[in-house]
């Protein structure tokens, strides 16, 4: 057996240009909302979920909506409780202690690069490991060059800067679509949420309009299969 | 210490504890909690992308006729090159373009 956490850090390196690019972004953003730099850098370390993060600093405010934080971030880190699912195969000869120490480094981008490895060769969760591990210092070395860079832009209104949140989500969004069954849960989501962000104060409308819209597809999933 | 410092800090807290926790329980609970099929399936599928629409659309009606052009820009670009760079690029650059020449 070669190497395994090496050869998981280089299968990741071409992604994590793209990782690189993203922390970056978000360390920009991190200095026109006001977060410290110190919180940054333990957001990166314990939470170490890049759209989550992104979440918390755009609702980063004056003051700070504790609940619809948290809940809003650990809703969009729902999946990771079917990633970890789906990794039950690259686990399966491991203790609990290796499953403790491995999990927090799977991210999207070391768990498909990982789940793409597994099918074709027999590796271990130190690949895992090593693409998390690549993952995190791209990811640590993007947001805190961002953030430190980011001090010196006066207007990041006129790069069009705050809207790169924007575009980044709604371009997840869309790399999400599986088929015409997903267009009217959709298209419930932004209704909902158009109309609440209107009535309600604060971030709270980001919940409510998810929640609404995934359990309209599971009611027309339900119709359709009568 | 402000007590804005102390909020973040608790919101830091309970965000990495609990995808810490959605992290290993999902792979300790495995198959047993989320059958092949089911609602809670289909539910936590959608999760992902209903939340990041429900982010960005009233985001994009609040930057006016020039956020729907970025968005519809953005929905080409994903529609032909699936690039979530590319797109965040155009996005980013028409609503820089249309701040700095037509506002």
């Amino acid at each position: 057996m070669k190497n395994e956490f090496l050869d998981g850090f280089v299968a990741n390196m071409p992604i994590g240009i793209s990782v690189f690019t993203y922390g970056s972004v978000l360390g920009v953003l991190s200095t026109q909302k006001g977060v410290e730099l110190f919180e940054l850098v333990l957001m990166n370390i314990f939470i170490f979920a890049g759209s989550s993060q992104f979440v918390l600093v755009q609702m980063w405010d004056n003051t700070l909506d504790i609940i619809a934080m948290i809940t809003a971030a650990l809703l969009i880190n729902l999946r990771y409780f079917l990633v970890g699912a789906s990794l039950n195969p690259l686990f399966k000869q491991s203790s609990k202690k290796e499953k403790f120490k491995y999990m927090h480094f799977a991210t999207d981008e070391s768990w498909a690069i990982t789940m793409q490895r597994l099918k074709s060769q027999d590796i271990t969760p130190k690949f895992l490991f090593g693409g998390g591990v690549c993952i995190f210092l791209t990811w640590f070395v993007g947001t805190v060059l961002g953030y430190n860079l980011g001090e010196f832009i006066n207007d990041p209104k006129i790069y069009g800067l705050d809207f790169a949140f924007v575009a980044i989500f709604f371009a997840l969004a869309l790399s999400m679509y599986k088929g015409k069954q997903d267009i009217t849960p959709w298209i419930i989501t932004a209704l909902v949420a158009v109309v609440s962000s209107l009535y309600i104060d604060g971030n709270f409308y980001i919940v409510i309009a998810a929640i609404v819209g995934s359990y309209s597809a599971v009611i027309l999933h339900k119709r359709k299969s009568l | 210490m402000s007590s804005i410092d102390l909020n973040a800090l608790i919101i830091i807290f309970f965000v990495a504890l609990g995808t810490y926790s959605l992290r290993v329980s999902g792979l300790l609970l495995s198959s047993k909690f989320v059958k092949e099929e089911g609602d809670l399936k289909l539910f936590l599928d959608y999760l992902p992308s209903t939340l990041l629409l429900a982010l960005v659309v009233p985001s994009i009606l609040k930057e006016g006729m020039i956020g729907l052009v970025a968005a519809f820009l953005i929905f080409l670009c994903m529609y032909k090159t699936k690039s979530i760079l590319l797109s965040l690029l155009i996005g980013v650059v028409t609503i820089a373009l249309y701040r700095n020449f037509f506002l």
